[in-house]
């Protein structure tokens, strides 16, 4: 840091160079570092309201819950509906209340990391409060990002929120089976994800019909 | 509106200078937002001036100096200036991580900050 002494009526620029993004990357750094201490790994899933998270991941744990210790942080401003559906599967849950806040922090992830016994735990499922544009500027210290979008929410929702997908490993296009009802093109909405980032790994799945799930669950377990 | 919890945390830093250097006057700060994070300046603004009303900050001024996006391919070593989606809406090209030489995912050398470059004070 650079620091001038002004003189009286002078105008002076003290340069900082202070990244107000970095106390929570360092902290993202440190709950990934406490994980893999534990030989853990985190995923976290981002996506609209409705898009179907909170179904994926009860999916998802009735699928792997015999194989590997899972637990699950779900994000949520009030309500605790969510935690009750997943609580249910017999795995320890932690809801993270945000009251106002409109995304997850590496903080509030690190509280829930301390709040479970991480021994017993190979897999976290983190949920993002519902919305597409916050939870981007804040990695929580997840191994992958997750999107979650819904053939409901239209044929441009990828290209309205390029943020989201540019920090994301896996994309998941949920409810396939509405599709023909919804006049949305699976095939575009995949291609518009690989315009963005040509590596991700996009997977359409139908929570109702069961289609896809276990792809997601196998590139999860392997992530 | 991460833009508020960005601006308080702004904010929190501006009022730490002025508390240790209480015979100065703030009048302004200068941010740098990289062009690939998700924070819209307008609102940035807005949500300062908002917090700092009635503290020792009222009427700084909050500057927002844009930062291009860099990027590199692993796969044909390009760097430079991303590839941008024209097309994917209308009013505004989108960036992209998609490679303008070869076509495959790059990785982006900067575009994401943002920083607090100056506090100017008199």
């Amino acid at each position: 840091m650079i620091q001038i002494e002004a003189a009286p009526d002078e105008i002076y620029d003290i340069e900082l160079e202070h990244s107000l993004l970095e106390a929570n990357a360092k902290l993202a750094d440190e709950n990934r570092a406490l994980l893999d201490r534990h030989n853990a790994t985190a995923i976290d899933f981002m996506g609209a309201i409705g898009s179907g998270k909170t179904t994926l991941i009860t999916r998802l744990v009735e699928k792997l819950k015999d194989q590997i210790g899972l637990a699950v942080f779900n994000g949520d401003a009030t309500t605790s509906s969510d935690v009750e559906q997943i609580a249910r599967q017999g795995i320890p849950v932690v809801q993270i209340a945000t009251v106002n806040g409109c995304h997850l922090d590496a903080n509030l992830v690190g509280k829930a990391c301390r709040k479970i016994d991480l021994h017993k735990i190979r897999l976290i499922f983190v949920e993002n409060i519902g919305n597409l544009i916050c939870p981007a500027e804040f990695p929580l210290g997840s191994k992958a990002r997750v999107v979650v979008v819904s053939v409901t929410e239209g044929p441009y929702m990828v290209r309205k929120h390029p943020h989201m997908f540019l920090g994301a490993q896996i994309v998941v296009i949920n409810k396939i089976d509405l599709a023909g009802a919804m006049e949305v093109s699976v095939e575009d909405l995949t291609r518009d994800v690989h315009t963005l980032k040509p590596d991700i790994l996009v997977i359409p799945i139908s929570c109702k019909t069961g289609a896809g799930l276990d792809e997601v669950a196998s590139a999860l377990r392997d992530a | 509106m991460h833009e508020l919890s960005i601006a308080s945390a702004i904010a929190e830093r501006v009022l730490e200078f002025s508390e240790t250097n209480p015979s100065r006057k703030v009048l302004g700060v200068r941010v740098l937002v990289g062009e690939l994070s998700c924070i819209e300046p307008e609102q940035l603004s807005f949500c300062y001036t908002a917090i700092v009303k009635e503290t020792v900050l009222e009427n700084s001024v909050l500057e927002i100096e844009r930062l291009e996006a860099e990027v590199l391919c692993p796969h044909c070593s390009y760097r430079g200036r991303p590839k941008f989606w024209e097309e994917a809406l209308s009013d505004v090209a989108v960036a992209t991580l998609q490679c303008p030489r070869c076509g495959k995912a790059t990785e982006a050398l900067q575009g994401h900050e943002c920083i607090i470059r100056t506090i100017r004070y008199a």
